[in-house]
């Protein structure tokens, strides 16, 4: 049946390979970032990188958070592969609605100071208002925007409670964003909330600089 | 960008078309076309399905047994019963496997569905429909709009057959679907 795997799993005993299966399938289904603890092929090196050598059979690699948790998510190789190919990316209405999500449950509370530097999820719902006076989408549109995002694990709704409003926190498809993918989605919010700002044109310099670097070694 | 400067184009063609399976969900193909190596697949003679390849036959459910939260759904609890409404109308043959089942009118899963709450029969339906939409967008069933009929989603072949029989029981305490309209019957 799942011949791709067999060449990893097969040198391993019965115990083993059901460790390696079971962390394999927790880090491609989980909600959030499972604890090694719970799972010794996580914990053992060289199992995890068996594991990891199962999740790139379908281009995907592990994701460690909190020093000792673990989630998969795309390989940063394959997922420049797939931001390519039009298919595979959102709709830009999609798009919108979301960076907005971003801007205003990351990237404003982190200006302030009020969120951590590397996490892309957030406590600060965006509220459904917001997001309808910003985006200009009419009321349809952005309704489905919203369920399509959510479907995809992009945003979360929060429910209205006794303090705020609710509304709209990024989904737990943050947590599987790889270190590079985390730093680029950062340089993209920088180069759309302050295109003008010397961190903006410090961006597009290295940027620039690397495209020059890869050009000229290919 | 990766640790290592990558190649570019580098990623092996089977590598790509296995990730790109998973970010479309359940994407098909013609019956003719090649399938790429290390998916499953579920085929109703005219389309193939690209399903994910499991180790071992292990799936999601696995993760109850280690109290590991899934990838939460919003109105879970709502999704499956619509999900059971429409298997009941277009798994008829409950001793076969659910795939690829009977089309069933709409109307018929909303109609059973609509026997299995209590409330406002006119806002269940509503709801029903939004979520009969949902569970079409991920595989778990096929709407065909202009038809008016559903039927199981290729995500339901990946059900493996120890697990069928508490469905089978459920499926049977359901209310019966409506009689399918035969041409002279009422």
């Amino acid at each position: 049946m799942s011949e791709v795997f067999e060449a990893l799993l097969r040198p391993y005993d019965e115990r083993r390979r059901a460790e390696l299966v079971a962390a394999y399938t927790a880090v491609e289904h989980a909600a959030e970032p499972v604890p090694e603890v719970r799972f010794p092929a996580l914990r053992e090196p060289a199992l995890r990188r068996t594991v990891e050598g199962m999740l790139a059979l379908s281009g995907r690699t592990l994701v460690r958070s909190d020093r000792t948790k673990w989630i998969s998510g795309y390989r940063d190789d394959v997922a420049a592969e797939l931001a390519r190919d039009p298919a595979c990316v959102p709709s830009v209405r999609d798009r919108a609605v979301l960076t907005l999500v971003l801007i205003h449950s990351v990237a404003i509370p982190r200006a302030a100071g009020r969120l951590g530097d590397d996490s892309w999820l957030s406590p600060f719902p965006t509220p459904l208002d917001e997001l309808r006076r910003r985006t200009q989408l009419p009321v349809g549109e952005l309704d489905a925007a919203l369920r399509r995002l959510r479907l995809a694990g992009l945003v979360s709704q929060v429910k209205a409670g006794s303090e705020d409003a609710g509304g709209f926190v990024p989904g737990p498809q943050f947590h599987r964003l790889t270190p590079a993918a985390r730093r680029r989605l950062q340089e993209e919010l920088i180069l759309a909330a302050g295109p003008d700002s010397p961190l903006a044109a410090a961006i597009r310099a290295r940027r620039r600089n690397r495209e020059h670097d890869q050009g000229e070694n290919t | 960008m990766s640790e290592r400067p990558d190649e570019g184009g580098g990623v092996d063609p089977q590598v790509l078309a296995r990730a790109r399976a998973r970010v479309l969900g359940v994407p098909s193909i013609d019956a003719a076309e090649p399938v790429p190596s290390g998916v499953r697949t579920a085929s109703d003679g005219t389309r193939v399905w690209m399903l994910p390849e499991w180790p071992d036959g292990a799936t999601p459910a696995l993760l109850e047994e280690y109290d590991t939260a899934p990838m939460p759904l919003d109105r879970a609890g709502q999704a499956r019963r619509v999900l059971a409404a429409a298997l009941r109308c277009c798994w008829l043959r409950l001793d076969d496997a659910p795939w690829p089942g009977t089309p069933a009118p709409v109307g018929h899963v909303l109609e059973v569905y609509g026997g299995m709450t209590r409330g406002d029969a006119d806002l269940a339906r509503r709801w029903a429909t939004g979520e009969l939409r949902r569970l079409a967008d991920t595989g778990w069933l096929l709407l065909d709009g202009d038809a008016g009929t559903v039927r199981p989603g290729p995500r339901t072949a990946l059900w493996p057959e120890g697990s069928l029989a508490s469905l089978r029981d459920l499926l049977r305490r359901l209310p019966h679907p409506p009689r399918p309209e035969e041409p002279g019957g009422e």
